[in-house]
């Protein structure tokens, strides 16, 4: 019975972390920006947190716990590379172009690209704070980082992406109002 | 405090995502409502936070779609699926063993352990615990088993037994078919397992031979009554008939053939089998 009850758990555990692999999926592609490279990460952290079953029966570890899990994961692979790659100064180029894109999508893209150009600790802290909504005492304990240092990151990140986005929004905008005001 | 400095980035980012006090909160809100200029940053801050929201609502997915199951699960299934299939396997295995028979052991190579002055039988008497209507308790045993050891097996052990035919004669024949029969049937009705073996060679083989055998039929029937009865008979002989006599055996269907009977008597006895000569 005893071997019954360990697969009927295991099984369950399974079940209730495939529910994360999405929302997990999407943080690894925002801090990588590379879909096998998410992937991978994404069944690492869920592979771990199946191994570390007594610590997901804790209500207490909730969803945040998935993803202390998966920053671990980043910055182990991020470690193994260390030789080719500075973890705090590497910045993503987005292998996609504008011209590829079209309306919603080119927005998306810009974003994206603006996200690829920030500091790797600056890109966690926005994206767990703006996707999956973590407070910023969650982020702290996710990251391992004190809270002011997930404040201060969390600022210059948005100083920094509204440089990108909204100077390059309201280019384009006035650009577009320009075009209009020729035709008429 | 200048408001300036009250309403630092980090202030506003924290209001924007709604990390502040209640108190502090409320306060904010009657400032930022008075201050054209707050507005609009708090504006842009909720702009940006959308933009990061949305533009990784649907990220671009792995060419091969994302991975389908943990990996761990899958890994511990193996390993105990491995685990159940070896214990199978060795359960299987050793039953097959301990049931496996004639044609592996006809097939082994003699022992050398296994010579005539070796294979000095020790007479003992079968002793039955329930009489059958002809006692196979009066036939004489020869067999290598220490004198001690018990014809009548405990529970759950196997007898095995070797009766050797080596004549010829229909009167000879018929009753060494009928001492198997009455032993078979003795160990049927007092429920213990056993193997028989019925080795046959020399004049003998005219019992199994097709052509010449007067109880072809009974033979089939034992066959077919008792699964743990078998007739060997000795390739020597076979030979033998063909080379001296020109005569090629025909053997009776199930008869399967030894290399040699007296080689198959001396394995057997090896083996700790009973050895009854008709």
């Amino acid at each position: 019975m005893d071997v019954l009850n360990f697969f009927l758990r295991s099984r369950e555990a399974g079940k209730k972390l495939e529910q994360h692999r999405l929302r997990l999926y999407r943080i690894a592609y925002a801090w990588t920006h590379n879909p096998a490279l998410a992937d991978d990460l994404t069944q690492e952290a869920l592979t771990k947190a199946l191994q570390k079953g007594g610590q997901l029966r804790n209500p207490n570890a909730g969803k945040a716990w998935l993803y202390t899990i998966l920053a671990n994961c980043h910055r182990d692979h991020f470690r193994r590379n260390r030789e080719t790659e500075e973890i705090d100064t590497t910045s993503l180029v987005h292998d996609s172009t504008p011209e590829k894109e079209s309306g919603q999508q080119e927005i998306v893209h810009t974003v994206r690209n603006a996200i690829a150009k920030l500091s790797e600790g600056q890109r966690q802290v926005v994206t767990l704070v703006d996707i999956e909504g973590f407070s910023y005492v969650e982020v702290a304990n996710i990251l391992s980082v004190p809270i002011g240092t997930v404040m201060s990151r969390l600022c210059r990140a948005r100083v920094a992406l509204k440089g990108h986005l909204l100077n390059d929004m309201a280019r384009g905008a006035a650009m577009q109002e320009a075009k209009i005001r020729r035709i008429k | 405090m200048s408001r300036e400095k009250k309403f630092s980035d980090e202030f506003l980012n924290a209001f924007v995502d709604d990390q502040l006090e209640t108190e502090e909160k409320g306060r904010a809100y009657l400032e930022i409502g008075q201050d054209e200029e707050l507005n609009r940053r708090v504006c842009e801050l909720r702009k940006l936070r959308e933009l990061v929201r949305l533009s990784y609502e649907n990220p671009p997915l792995p060419e091969n779609g994302l991975s389908e199951t943990v990996t761990t699960t899958r890994r511990v299934r193996f390993n105990i699926a491995a685990g159940l299939t070896l214990i199978l396997g060795v359960m299987l295995g050793w039953l097959l063993h301990s049931s496996s028979g004639f044609y592996t052991d006809a097939l082994a190579p003699p022992s050398q352990e296994t010579g005539v002055s070796q294979a000095a039988p020790d007479t003992i008497t079968v002793k039955a615990s329930k009489t059958p209507a002809r006692r196979p308790a009066e036939t004489k045993l020869a067999t290598a088993a220490p004198l001690s050891k018990p014809a009548v097996a405990p529970t759950g052990e196997q007898m095995k037994v070797l009766f050797h035919v080596s004549r010829s004669g229909k009167v000879y024949l018929k009753d060494a078919l009928d001492e198997i029969e009455e032993l078979l049937k003795f160990y049927n009705a007092t429920g213990q397992r056993a193997r028989v073996e019925v080795v046959i060679n020399s004049d003998g083989l005219e019992l199994v031979r097709a052509d010449t055998s007067a109880f072809s039929k009974r033979i089939l029937q034992l066959q077919e009554k008792y699964n743990n009865l078998t007739f060997a008979a000795c390739r020597n002989t076979i030979d033998r008939l063909k080379r001296e006599r020109g005569i090629t055996a025909k053997l009776l269907p199930g008869v399967v053939v030894i290399d040699s009977g007296m080689a198959q008597i001396m394995r057997r006895q090896h083996q700790g089998w009973a050895y009854i000569e008709v």
